[in-house]
């Protein structure tokens, strides 16, 4: 296997008592798109700001190109970050802006101007070249920081909640926007976000952080379809818990029956244990008098491909939540206060200890 | 209109400044063009000899020494204080307003007292004096009080706390990403100074040395203390005009001159923070 881009290994950060970072390592392979993945004070801001140069290690060793670069000022770094807030410099115009990291290098004027012209294109700014930051919009502000960022050529772009305050449209934009500009010039890209919706439509792969402590690092999609914890399942999409108790070989609902359910190894009899299963591997029909789970519209949301409903059923006091498709919704035809009986498929499930 | 409404408020204000200020300073405006009568008083002739002989080398050397004064002071103030708010706003965010509190505490003690410590402090057998003589320090020393550098240091001391409020503020309102985005595009810490946070914050800078320099221009107190007898400036001219050689048309005139160019410098340094900060209001 070949070299990975960067390596962290057992990186550690305290503040005081508190471990922002906690034996975190991770490979990440040249040109990935890889996400940081976690709630606030799950310590994905801090590693971020590790890598960036602007904290120290408390232990560990974080390597680039098989180098340690733990003890490198974040200025002889050959990695780039785009803050949060965008940070651009509001005195200076966008072109100014984009030129500074290129000074900084000591690069001919000439070669500044001509490579400054081809950012500005790319990223769709030659216009607006000579205004300054507080005269654009937030996504063009946006634009401009990546820009500043990426003409430096770094090996590593650092990008730290780079749509947060962006609003809802435009984020969906610039997350493809983001995802192609990655592609096109081929630099490995490691976004921090709390957003699981972000991660899963822009990164290769995702890793989910808690506590300073890594607790998944996978594709999206084996995220989404295994998630190895409680956790990590719950964060990714939305998911069903139904408690239940394994005996005797089979998984318990709290009503007493037994469910579907793929059996967990390393559980044992007595377990207290969850039962995940995604809103859309759920089958509801009208009741018709069967003997399994069965429960009760609470609500119906329409989402445009698909409906969403809400059940309160036998297995537990949660509502649970059924995706179905457009064209199921139709053939089902239910509505609020409807009978409803549901069945699974023991596949699709997970089972996590409680 | 709806924005208008509020106006009204600013009536007791205005009409505070209009009876005690604006009508006085222009009676004193007007009398700079009338005669001074023969004996002290006034002769309501017109005439432009006063404003004339604000001009004359004897007088006009007095206000460019005064500018020389008060622009020196100004500039160490900035130096100093900047460095100082710096510190401040670099202190974690807790402490900060306990080291203004200390920065600025000075100032709510009388200024007199303020300068007359200075005295005790540069006397010829003063403090500084005494304390160069327990260091083992024989020779003679130069003299301290009644110098130019005397009223220097007294006016950096007395206006330093302005100036560190003045840069206070931009500094404090900087965002810590700014400088570390410079970092992170290859600069160093002073390239980061001196291309980021400098110019950032060059407004403060500004309102700390034209306050400075406003009010030490004008000044007759520390030069009076301080300076000694001998040591003039414009508003030791001013004080002696109307109080001890009796001419207020002539101290008149040289006031009209302070005044302008005070105006001058205020203005200028509003429409200067108001570019600084126009652009901003243009973008949202």
């Amino acid at each position: 296997m070949t070299q990975p881009l960067l390596s962290l290994r057992n990186v550690e950060k305290h503040f005081g008592t508190v471990r922002a970072v906690d034996g975190f390592s991770l490979d990440i392979q040249e040109n990935e798109f890889f996400a940081l993945l976690g709630a606030s004070g799950s310590g994905k801001t801090t590693l971020l700001r590790m890598l960036a140069g602007f904290e120290t290690l408390t232990g560990g060793e974080i390597l680039l190109d098989g180098k340690d670069i733990s003890q490198v000022p974040p200025n002889r770094r050959p990695v780039n970050l785009m803050f949060q807030s965008y940070a651009l410099f509001p005195h200076m115009s966008i072109a100014q802006n984009i030129a500074y990291g290129l000074e900084m290098e000591k690069c001919s004027k000439s070669e500044i101007k001509r490579r400054v012209g081809e950012m500005l294109e790319i990223i769709q700014l030659s216009h607006l070249a000579g205004r300054k930051p507080d005269q654009l919009s937030g996504g063009q502000r946006q634009r401009v920081a990546l820009g500043r960022a990426l003409i430096k050529r770094p090996r590593l772009l650092l990008l730290d909640e780079p749509l947060g305050a962006l609003d809802k449209k435009l984020r969906g934009d610039m997350q493809l926007e983001l995802k192609r500009l990655q592609h096109e010039i081929g630099i490995t890209f490691i976004i921090v976000t709390h957003d699981q919706e972000e991660a899963l439509v822009m990164a290769d792969r995702v890793a989910i952080l808690k506590d300073g402590k890594l607790l998944q690092c996978a594709t999206p999609r084996d995220i989404y379809e295994h998630p190895n914890s409680r956790y990590s399942a719950d964060f990714i999409g939305v998911m069903n818990f139904l408690p239940a108790t394994l005996r005797q070989g089979q998984v318990i609902a709290a009503n007493g029956q037994p469910v579907a359910a793929q059996l967990p190894e390393g559980l044992s009899e007595g377990n207290d244990v969850v039962v995940a299963i995604r809103p859309e591997r759920l089958q509801v029909a009208a009741y018709r008098g069967g003997g399994g789970p069965r429960g009760r519209v609470l609500a119906t949301a329409y989402h445009g491909l698909d409906l969403q409903l809400h059940l309160q059923t036998n297995l537990s006091s949660e509502p649970i939540t059924v995706r179905l498709t457009a064209q199921e919704a139709e053939q089902t035809a239910l509505s609020e206060g409807d009978e409803v009986e549901l069945g699974w498929n023991a596949k699709d499930t997970r089972v996590f200890a409680a | 209109m709806q924005d208008r409404k509020p106006l009204y408020l600013m009536t007791p204000a205005l009409a505070w400044l209009t009876a005690f200020m604006v009508i006085p300073c222009l009676l004193i405006l007007a009398l700079a063009f009338f005669r001074r009568g023969l004996y002290g008083g006034i002769e309501y002739t017109f005439t432009l000899e006063n404003l004339a002989l604000v001009f004359d080398p004897l007088y006009a050397g007095i206000f460019l020494k005064s500018a020389w004064i008060a622009g020196l002071a100004a500039l160490i103030a900035v130096i100093i204080g900047y460095a100082a708010a710096f510190a401040i706003a670099a202190a974690p965010s807790r402490q900060q307003p306990i080291l203004l509190f200390f920065a600025v505490l000075p100032f709510w003690s009388n200024y007199l007292v303020r300068t007359y410590a200075w005295i005790v402090l540069l006397n010829r057998e003063g403090l500084i004096t005494g304390l160069a003589r327990w260091l083992g320090y024989d020779a003679e020393l130069p003299r301290l009080l009644y110098t130019e550098g005397a009223v220097v240091v007294g006016l950096v001391y007395n206006y330093l706390p302005f100036v560190i409020l003045a840069c206070y503020a931009p500094l404090s309102r900087l965002n810590p990403e700014i400088a570390e985005a410079s970092r992170d595009l290859g600069a160093s810490g002073w390239t980061t100074f001196r291309r980021v946070v400098l110019p950032m914050t060059a407004p403060g800078i500004a309102t700390g040395f034209v306050f400075v320099f406003v009010l030490s221009i004008g000044n007759f107190v520390t030069p009076a203390l301080l300076g000694g007898g001998q040591f003039q400036m414009i508003g030791n001219l001013v004080y002696a005009q109307f109080l001890t050689a009796n001419d207020w048309p002539f101290g008149a005139a040289l006031s009209m001159i302070l005044i302008a160019i005070m105006m001058g410098l205020l203005t200028l340094q509003t429409f200067a923070t108001e570019r600084a900060s126009g652009a901003k209001r243009e973008g949202s």
